[in-house]
This record gives C-alpha cells, structure tokens and sequence, in this order.
C-alpha cells in the first residue's frame, strides 16, 4: 500500500520534472539564433523580422584590447592618423570657429539598481569599457602651424556633470550637461574658461537617467537650440511617468531658456545637424533592444516639428511594441517612419553632414555616422564609421564603411567610435570612447596639411 | 494554566515523536524551503497586481521576490545537502523533486520577469508564477499525506 502510493506520487513527480524539462529546452533552443545581413536593412526600406522575446537576452560584446601599434583603415584615397591620444572616455567633438578642437570626456551617471538585471547590466558595461570613470571635463587641442597634429592640449572646462552637446552661438558657448544647459562666456581665442557658467534650462537627468547624452545643435540664426533627449528606459521598464518630455528633441528659446517639445517619440536621439541641401534638421537615434538581432534598426531620419516616431508604442510606423501596456492607438497613427535605416544595433553616436572640400568630392553633401557597436548581437553590427551619400536633401543609396579596424580578426574591440565633427581644415575627426583617442581622418593627397592653420 | 499545560506535554509528544523519525529536531532546510516558497508565492500575489494594474512597482516587488526566493532555495540545497550528510538520511524523492521543479520553473520566471516591460509579467510570467504555486501546493500536499501515511503506518 506503502510503496504503490509512493509510486504515484513518484510518477507525478517525473511527469512535472519532464515538464520543465521540456520547458527548458525550449528556452535554450530560442537562445542561439544569429542576425542576418545588415545589409537588408539599410536605407529607406529595412526588412524587419517578425518580433521575438528572450528568456535570456543574448549578449554580444567584444573584450577591449586597445589600438597597439594599429590604426583605423580607410579607403584608398584617404588617411587616417591619431590627432590626440590618452584621453578619459572621449565622446563627443566640437570645433570652435579659429580651429580649436574641443574633446569632451564624460561618462555617464552611476545607474541605479532598481531590478537583479540592473546588476548584471552593471557587469557586462564594465567588461565593454563603458564603466570608465567620469572625467566631466572638455579638454581643448590647438595645431597652430597646420600639420594635424596639436602643439597645445589644455583642460579648456573642468567640473561638469555628464556633458556631450557643445555648441558655440557668438560668444556663448552652450554645454548640454546632463542635467541642463550651461552657458560660458567664450573669448575668440580662449584656451581655458574659468568664468562659472550660468543655467539656460533643466534638462531631464536622474535619478535614473538611462540615455544620459544631450545632443546640442543651434538653429542657423542663433535663435534656438535644439536638445537630443533619450528615453529613461530601453521600453518604459521604468514606468510612462519616468519618460516625461524624453525620446524627444527639444527646441530651447536661446534667449529665454524656454522649451518646446518639437519632436517626440525618438528613444534616443544621439546627434543633431541641418541638411546642407534643404536646411532640414536630421538626427539619427538608436532604437530599442531585447526583440531579436534584427530588431529594431536604428536610423538616420529627417525630424519635422511636431512628429512623432512611434517610440515606445510603435517602432518604423505602425509596428506596435507588446511591451508596452497600456498602448495609444491615436500616437501610433500618427507615428512617421524614418527616413534611412542604419541596421540594427550599429548605435549610432555621432553625425556629421559634410559641406567642405578636403575629403574627395563624393563625400560632399552626405552624412558620416559613427556607429558605436552592437553589444547585443551575432554578430557584431557596427563599430565603424559609415557615409551615407545625400542628393536632393536625401539619402541616395547604401551606406558605405569608411572608417573601419575597431575590431580585430578575433572580434576584439580596438576602439569604438563616437562623436564626429569636421576640423577647420575639413578633416574629419572621430572621438573613440574605448581606445581613448581621438582620430583625424584626412585625404591621402600632399601631407596632412592641406590648409594652414590659425 | 491546566491548559497550558496540556499544550506543553502536547508540544513534547510532538517532538518525541519527531525524534523517533528524525533523529536531532528540526532541520534547518525546512525552515529555508518554507522561505523561499513563501518568496515565491509572493511573486504570484504581485504578479496578479501587476496584471490588473501594470505599475512598474509591482513587476519590481515580483522580480526580487523570485530572485530572494532563489537565493533561499540555494541555501536550501546546501542545507539539505549537509542534513543528508551528517544523519545517513534516504532523501525524500516526492518533496524533493517537486521543490527541485518549483525551483527551476522559478530560475525560467526570473529570467521572463528580467524582460523589458509588460510581457515581463504578462503572460508567461504570471503562468509561470502560477504553476510555481501550484507545484509547491501539490508537493506539500503529497509530502504531508505521506508524512502522514509514515505517522499512521508507525
């Protein structure tokens, strides 16, 4: 009697261990599943797979080994060398009218720990290089006779908080900290402010902060600004109240520090610039992760005041996000598709719309985008340096490497590129957040100096 | 006082009789089991909170009450482990693979419930909370009626 119901309940139990078994092994076969070629979604048509949860998000990143004795590669036709190295995490550039290149080294805000994920996520961003501590500096570089390589290196703004966007407006210099604008008196020529700066709004900071960089673009008259925000969250993890006036481009009144939310719905909105073309403002931004290796691509798009691009509800129109609960049939509507798919997980971080004459004529009038690297995806996408060629105010036609060699043959990371600006020579330079260098990228033609400096 | 009494030697019998079956008192793993199931259940309670109101706070409470759960079952095991040891003791197959699923279809909704959003929670993540008390239920129910069996049978 004994024994038989024993022999029941162990009957019972095998079948439910043969359950989670079962269970098991379906989460695992879920795991190994690998992107397909970015290639199919880049430009104005992405394909987009049909949309997948994980049990165990795949996590893809590449080990940092640094540069060594290597540099970048570059097509035939032009160059590449180190302007500056040994840097504090480098991630954004600007160039000040005489020539000065500042490099703003920052990082962001310690993330708090709110879930075990937020832990793990800690570990992993480590492992990256992106838990560098943060410099909250901008350091200036001067090449005073033109060569390309800067005689002067001074610490131009120290004691900042997350700083990314710069901007120069007459003699006010814009720092888009993380938290807020912060206006400098800037003397033509200066090489270190000392002046303390004064507020011209709040930005949304922390206490989360998830996307913590703010893109600074000023409109051509010098009137407004506008304000790359990023979302609080990957997908409204942290509730709908934490996205308040996030995923968003601001529009500051440069005079009052009055804002309005002049587009919505961009989770995040990394880089900011004026098609030369049109006088159209573009921005790329990075789209969300944990739905598959092709999903979402994150993308180059035209911004018009007042839209909305689907973010968190809906992602490329009306593809809703189930994530999202409860949902808004009426945004979704309205959500516009982006412009130019970038392909999925590339995180772009920097843009520059090139209009000078140093790099070979077919870069003219297109866009640069420094792609940061997927840390999420097999394989890697990303971690390179592209050219999206523009005609007519849009993009006309694949994007092509430019500035490649981040990772090496084992899928180590050198470097990651960043921030992009264009030198007053025309030069591109690229901010590298993990090699901590910043790199000049120039025409292969006579030297490396093609202009004299100031 | 004359029932307090009664209690006290009813309170002895009790753990004399324990004694005959398990010789040195009350392991410590049960205490540790009981832990971590009632984590677990927790997770159920809130989980069902978030499904009808999806705050961010209650998928927060579910997610740590499985993970602490988790945590109290790792002790579990070592604790059992030492137990089985240290008394020369035949594990209890029925507990211990029911508390051995429970436990894993737990580890499979920390992982559902490390996901971004609402389908952290809604729907497998709350399944699987369910069927998390479910199986406990059952494995206490089959333990105690054996227990039981044991008790009479003695």
């Amino acid at each position: 009697m004994h024994a038989l119901k024993n022999a029941g309940s162990a009957k019972l139990v095998r079948r439910l261990a043969a359950l989670s078994a079962a269970v098991a092994v379906l989460a695992l076969a879920g795991c190994d599943d690998n992107g397909g070629d970015p290639k199919m979604q880049i430009g104005a048509n992405p394909v987009l797979p049909k949309l997948q949860q994980y049990l165990m998000p795949p996590i893809r990143i590449a080990k940092v080994v640094g540069w060594g004795s290597e540099t970048p590669k570059v097509p035939q036709g032009l160059q590449v060398h180190a302007l500056a190295t040994g840097f504090a995490h480098p991630r954004s550039l600007y160039v000040l009218p005489n020539g000065d290149v500042l490099v703003i080294e920052s990082n962001g805000p310690k993330a708090p720990i709110y879930r075990p994920k937020d832990i793990i996520t800690g570990w992993v961003q480590w492992f990256a290089g992106a838990k560098a501590k943060d410099a909250n500096r901008i350091t200036l570089l001067r090449d005073t006779n033109g060569d390309g390589i800067p005689e002067l290196r001074t610490v131009f703004l120290d004691h900042l908080n997350s700083p990314f966007g710069v901007t120069l407006v007459g003699h006010d210099l814009y720092v888009a900290n993380t938290d807020a604008i912060v206006r400098y008196p800037y003397q033509d020529g200066q090489t270190s402010i000392t002046a303390p700066g004064t507020k011209l709004t709040d930005l949304p900071g922390g206490p989360i902060d998830h996307h913590w960089t703010k893109t600074l673009l000023a409109s051509p008259d010098g009137s407004k600004l506008y304000v790359g925000v990023g979302s609080n969250s990957n997908i409204g993890e942290n509730g709908i109240g934490a996205e308040y006036e996030r995923a968003a481009i601001w529009e500051v009144d440069r005079a009052s520090g009055a804002h309005r939310i002049y587009a919505s719905g961009v989770r995040n909105p990394t880089g900011l610039q004026w098609e030369p073309e049109t006088g159209k403002l573009w921005a790329i931004a990075n789209e969300r992760d944990e739905i598959g290796p092709d999903l979402v691509p994150d993308y180059l798009t035209s911004v018009q005041d007042g839209g909305f691009y689907g973010w968190p509800y809906s992602y490329y129109g009306q593809h809703l996000d189930p994530r999202i609960v409860p949902q808004r049939p009426d945004l979704v509507a309205s959500a516009i598709v982006p412009d130019y798919a970038l392909s999925s997980h590339v995180a772009p971080l920097g843009l520059a719309m090139y209009t000078d004459n140093e790099l070979p004529a077919n870069y003219r009038g297109g866009a640069f985008v420094g792609e940061h690297g997927s840390w999420d995806r097999t394989p890697l996408n990303g971690y390179k340096v592209v050219f999206v060629p523009f005609s007519g105010g849009k993009p006309s036609g694949p994007a092509q490497d430019v500035v490649t060699g981040f990772l090496d043959a084992d899928n180590h990371a050198r470097g990651r590129p960043v921030g992009l600006a264009v030198d007053k020579a025309g030069a591109l330079l690229i901010a590298d957040d993990v090699g901590n260098t910043v790199w000049r990228v120039s025409s292969a033609h006579v030297g490396a100096s093609p202009k004299p400096g100031t | 006082m004359k029932h307090a009494t009664i209690t006290e030697a009813a309170l002895i019998n009790d753990a004399n009789s324990r004694s005959t079956a398990k010789p040195r008192g009350r392991p410590i793993h049960t205490m540790l089991v009981s832990f971590s199931a009632a984590y677990f259940t927790g997770a159920f309670v809130t989980d069902l909170v978030y499904w009808q109101m999806p705050d961010v706070m209650w998928e927060r409470f579910s997610i740590w009450l499985i993970a602490v759960g988790l945590i109290m079952a790792g002790l579990a095991v070592i604790a059992y482990v030492i137990d089985l040891l240290s008394r020369r003791q035949m594990p209890a197959w029925p507990g211990v693979v029911g508390y051995a699923v429970a436990t894993l279809l737990s580890l499979f909704n920390a992982f559902v419930h490390s996901r971004d959003g609402y389908t952290a929670v809604v729907p497998a993540g709350l399944m699987l909370s369910a069927l998390v008390v479910a199986v406990l239920i059952l494995t206490a129910g089959v333990t105690s009626a054996l227990a039981n069996r044991h008790r009479v049978g003695a």
